[in-house]
C-alpha cells in the first residue's frame, strides 16, 4: 500500500506513470477506505489487516494478482473514475482472451447500494467489474489527489481457503493462470491500449525509502487501521 | 444559490463569501462538474468544526463508485460549520448542488488565497477544457 501511494505521489509531483504488479508474503485482507473495522467479525481475527488509501470493498489477497495503475493528472484517463476502470479492464479482458478465457464486463447499473454491501469487494457487482460468467474475477478502486489517480485491483487466480465463497480463474474458467505471465502480458496488453512507454525497473533508492517513510507514518499505525 | 454569483476553486469547490458581524463567512460546496464527473457519492468525511484549514489543502474525503478523493479548502481560516447530516443523505449533494448539498462553513481568517478563486465563466472555460 505505501509503495502505492508513493507512486500516486510521483504520478500528481513529477508526472510519472506507474504500472505495478504484486503478490502479498502472507494471506491478507485490505479494507476500503471507508469500511469500518467492526464489520470484520472474528471470522477474520487471525488474518493480516491493512486498510488502502482507495474505496470499495474488502479484498482477499490470496492466490490473486495486485495490479496498481498511477495515472499523472494532465492525463485525460485520469478525469473520470469509469472512464479508468474501464480502459484498464478491456485491457485485461483483452489479456484473458490471450489465456483462452472469455471474461466481460459487468453491465449492471452504476449506482450501488450504500448500505448492507457486502464486506468483501468480490461479493459485490458494480458496472465495469469483470466477470467470467457469473463470477466476479477482477475488481479495482481507485484513490485520487490533485488530479492524480492511483487505481489498484486484484485479479483472482483460484479460490482461496480464506475465502472459499469466491471464485477464481482456475475454478470458473478451468485455466491455472500463471501471475508472472499474467503480469507480462498485462504490461503489453496496457501498454499498447494506453499508449505508454514502460519500461521494467525496480523500485530506486530513493523510492523504497519514501514508501518506508510512508508505511512507518500511515499503513503499519493501529490508528490507521483501526481510524473507523 | 446561482452559481454564476459563486467563486470556484481549481480543485472544483464552490465558494460563496458573505459578510457576518464584521467577520468572512465562506460558504464551500462541490461543483456539479465535479459531481457529475464522480457519479454515484457513497461517503463524506467533513472536518470537525473548530478545525483550521489553508487554502488549496485538504479538507475532507468523498468515495463515490470505489474511488476516493480529497475535497479541497479554497480558503483558509476555521470551520464553523459542517453540513454532516449529508452523510446520511447523499442525494441532496447533486440534488442541490449550490443549496442544500454546502459541505462546510469556513470564517475566513486570510484572504488571499480569494484572489486564486474563479468567477463562474473562468471555471466553466476550465470545465470545458477538462470534459
Amino acid at each position: 500500500m505505501a509503495v502505492d501511494e508513493m507512486l500516486l505521489e510521483a504520478a500528481e509531483s513529477r508526472g510519472q506513470w506507474s504500472l505495478r504488479f504484486y503478490q502479498w508474503s502472507e494471506p491478507t485482507l485490505s479494507l476500503g477506505y471507508f469500511q469500518s473495522i467492526r464489520e470484520l467479525g472474528d471470522r477474520w481475527q487471525h488474518t493480516a489487516l491493512v486498510r488502502r488509501s482507495s474505496g470499495g470493498g474488502a479484498i482477499v489477497h490470496d492466490a490473486e494478482l495486485t495490479y496498481s495503475l498511477a495515472v499523472p493528472p494532465n492525463s485525460p484517463l485520469a478525469r473520470q473514475p469509469l472512464r479508468l476502470y474501464e480502459a484498464v479492464h478491456l485491457g485485461i479482458v483483452a489479456c484473458l482472451e490471450e489465456f483462452g478465457i472469455d471474461a466481460t464486463l459487468c453491465q449492471s447499473p452504476v449506482a450501488a447500494p450504500r448500505k448492507n454491501q457486502p464486506l468483501l469487494c468480490f461479493q459485490r457487482r458494480s458496472s465495469g467489474d469483470i466477470l467470467v460468467g457469473e463470477a466476479k474475477i477482477c475488481g479495482s478502486a481507485q484513490r485520487r489527489r490533485r488530479g492524480a489517480v492511483l487505481q489498484h485491483g486484484s485479479i483472482v487466480l483460484r479460490t482461496s481457503p480464506l475465502a472459499p465463497e469466491i471464485t477464481g480463474l482456475e475454478e470458473i474458467a478451468k485455466v491455472q493462470v500463471d501471475p508472472l505471465e499474467l503480469a507480462d502480458a498485462l504490461t503489453a496488453e496496457l501498454s499498447s491500449r494506453l499508449h505508454l512507454d514502460l519500461k521494467n525497473s525496480r523500485l530506486s533508492v530513493d523510492e523504497a525509502d519514501r514508501a518506508e517513510l510512508i508505511a512507518s507514518q500511515t499503513y503499519r499505525k493501529v490508528a490507521w487501521l483501526q481510524r473507523r | 444559490m446561482n452559481p454564476e454569483n459563486l467563486l470556484f476553486a481549481k480543485t472544483h469547490e464552490w465558494v460563496h463569501v458573505e459578510d457576518s458581524d464584521g467577520a468572512k463567512i465562506a460558504t464551500v460546496g462541490l461543483s456539479a462538474f465535479a459531481i457529475e464527473a464522480l457519479t454515484d457519492l457513497v461517503f463524506v468525511d467533513l472536518p470537525e468544526v473548530g478545525r483550521a484549514v489553508t487554502a488549496g489543502e485538504p479538507l475532507g474525503e468523498i468515495e463515490s463508485v470505489k474511488a476516493v478523493s480529497d475535497l479541497y479548502s479554497p480558503v483558509s481560516g476555521e470551520v464553523i460549520e459542517a453540513n454532516t447530516p449529508l452523510a446520511d443523505d447523499l442525494e441532496k449533494l447533486s440534488e442541490d448542488v449550490y443549496g442544500a448539498g454546502w459541505l462546510v462553513k469556513i470564517k475566513i481568517g486570510d484572504e488571499a488565497g480569494l484572489a486564486d478563486l474563479m468567477d463562474y465563466a473562468t471555471y466553466q472555460k476550465q470545465c470545458e477544457e477538462e470534459a
